[in-house]
């Protein structure tokens, strides 16, 4: 019989789970004295390799002959190329990955379809997730070659996965009342996707695809080090020359353009909930948190 | 067939039926039930006792227990006939009442190309929304109206359907008396007009006896055959 969640049981339970994993760590560790040592490299490395980082990634490539006039030089830098590549490998994905994803997640949610076709559509949307887009990337740059192709197809077999997911979740949490008003009306599946489950859940499914799209970026930085395009690609390049000062530069661009995404999506997303326009929030709400604001 | 011949035949007709959610807990035994063309009926009851699943069972989202349940003597082509104005509405929240209503009139269409909105559908929706007195909300969002509002779009789907047999479930809940009368004139003349029927739950008694030709009571689990002639019998509840 199921009881009630405890206080002091709940503490204990979580402290024996803090234990275990250190007495694991300590079993996979065979000498501490290397973390210390680890540290004393790592602060010689950061002052002697990446410390400054080398800002001449934002300056025009020395070929092709940059043709944009100033001060937009910098759109022919490979920071510049290999982000906007990127962007455009996450978009595309994204958008194809949607388009995929829609018609199995409505075939995988149990609350519209017959069993033997929602089992087999999680069974295909589970065996596109399973895999990190990394390796899918890695099998279309063996399959098609390098370049940004292979980039977006496996970006968009794991969108497809991921994706996948989080809309036959959203469906299946649906309010049963709109769905049982179609039955009875008799309504074919098809026509309660397009007129009732569509609408209904799409808030969640616009949503859920400007989250892939900011989740596809960050892994789309990733995917360039196998070959498969984008800003990733520089990296791997400055990494093999041992350049980790430029490398360091192209990390913060990385992290100044995910952060950028992240606020846009932020803001994107917070056009489809519940209460739409009445929850919008400024820009402002958006850059400063509520605590911080009110000086709680 | 000639037209007394086809009136004559019921729209629905219950026969030995017993309901529930669970065939060791009957909730309601049905020995005979039949609602003819053009009439009103009006099922009463205690809270909890299976009016509402009764409603559900006819409009096929339960399967009875046991026994039979014939629509229009089987003749009636499944889709669209059947109209269910479910106690909880089913409406979708986040679409405009415009959307809402074309649901319905997609599902009286029987195309199957009832998807593509049609002219035909779209006169139909524009008449029933303006029938519940809501053209000034067509274009808001379901969410945004008040419960009794949403009631009124539900029932607006139904019509916009052009169904046979309307099976409304406490339709004319959380409405002032303006706006009940309104509604339930509307619903009365699309079913005296089109020769359609209307089976209604209705909690309020003595609402019951004034909108139905027939009262239907549903007590120990039992529809009670006796007291069906409000005009011949007193009704006990």
């Amino acid at each position: 019989m199921r009881t009630a969640i405890n206080g002091s049981r709940m503490a204990a339970a979580a402290s024996m789970t803090i234990l275990l994993s250190l007495l694991i760590l300590d079993g996979m560790v065979s000498d501490w004295g290397r973390l210390s040592g680890g540290m004393d490299n790592l602060v010689v490395f950061f002052h002697q390799s990446l410390w400054p980082p080398d800002w001449s990634v934002l300056e025009p490539q020395v070929y092709p002959v940059c043709t944009a006039r100033a001060p937009f030089e910098f759109t022919c830098s490979t920071a510049w190329i290999g982000v906007i590549e990127t962007i455009k490998i996450a978009f595309v994905a994204t958008v194809f990955g949607m388009v995929l994803s829609l018609p199995l997640s409505l075939s995988a949610a149990r609350n519209l379809s017959p069993k033997w076709l929602s089992y087999s559509s999680r069974f295909v949307i589970s065996g596109f997730r399973s895999l990190p887009s990394l390796i899918w990337a890695i099998f279309f740059v063996i399959l098609i070659g390098l370049g940004p192709l292979a980039g977006v197809l496996a970006m968009t077999v794991y969108t497809v996965g991921y994706l996948g997911k989080l809309q036959y979740e959203s469906i299946e949490g649906l309010n049963k009342n709109p769905l049982e008003a179609a039955e009875a009306m008799g309504l074919s599946k098809m026509e309660t996707a397009l007129s009732v489950v569509i609408p209904e859940s799409a808030n969640d499914l616009i949503s859920h695809a400007i989250f892939m799209f900011e989740y596809n970026f960050r892994s789309g930085t990733i995917i360039g080090i196998v070959g498969a395009g984008g800003i990733g690609y520089y990296i791997d390049l400055y990494l093999r020359f041992l350049q980790y000062d430029k490398v360091v530069a192209y990390l913060i661009i990385i992290f100044a353009v995910v952060l950028l995404i992240d606020f846009v999506s932020i803001y994107a997303r917070s056009f489809f909930n519940d209460e739409d326009d009445l929850r919008r929030p400024s820009w402002i709400d958006v850059f400063i948190p509520e605590g911080l604001k009110s000086g709680k | 067939m000639g037209k007394s011949e086809e009136s004559a035949v019921p729209i629905i007709r219950l026969k030995d039926v017993t309901i529930g959610y669970d065939s060791g807990n009957p909730l309601v035994n049905i020995p005979e039930m039949e609602v003819l063309p053009g009439e009103i009926v009006a099922i009463a009851g205690p809270s909890g006792i299976g009016k509402t699943t009764l409603l559900r069972t006819i409009a096929g989202l339960v399967s009875p227990i046991s026994g039979t349940i014939e629509v229009c003597g089987g003749a009636c082509p499944e889709r669209g006939e059947l109209g269910y104005v479910p106690q909880k509405l089913g409406l979708v929240r986040h679409a405009s009442v415009m959307h809402n209503v074309m649901i319905g009139a997609k599902a009286g269409h029987s195309s199957p190309w009832s998807l593509l909105p049609s002219n035909p559908a779209k006169k139909k929706a524009m008449e029933a929304i303006s029938s519940m007195g809501l053209m000034d909300k067509v274009g808001e969002p379901v969410r945004r109206l008040s419960g009794g509002q949403q009631r009124r779009v539900a029932t607006a789907r139904t019509l916009a359907q052009s169904p046979k047999l309307i099976m409304a479930d406490e339709f004319l809940s959380e409405l002032d008396e303006e706006t009940m009368q309104m509604v339930l004139g509307s619903v009365t003349d699309y079913v005296r007009a089109s020769g359609a029927a209307l089976l209604v739950v209705e909690h309020d008694i003595s609402r019951a006896k004034s909108m139905a030709d027939r009262l239907l009571v549903i007590d120990d689990g039992r529809i009670n055959p006796f007291i069906t002639e409000i005009t011949a019998m007193e009704v006990k509840v």
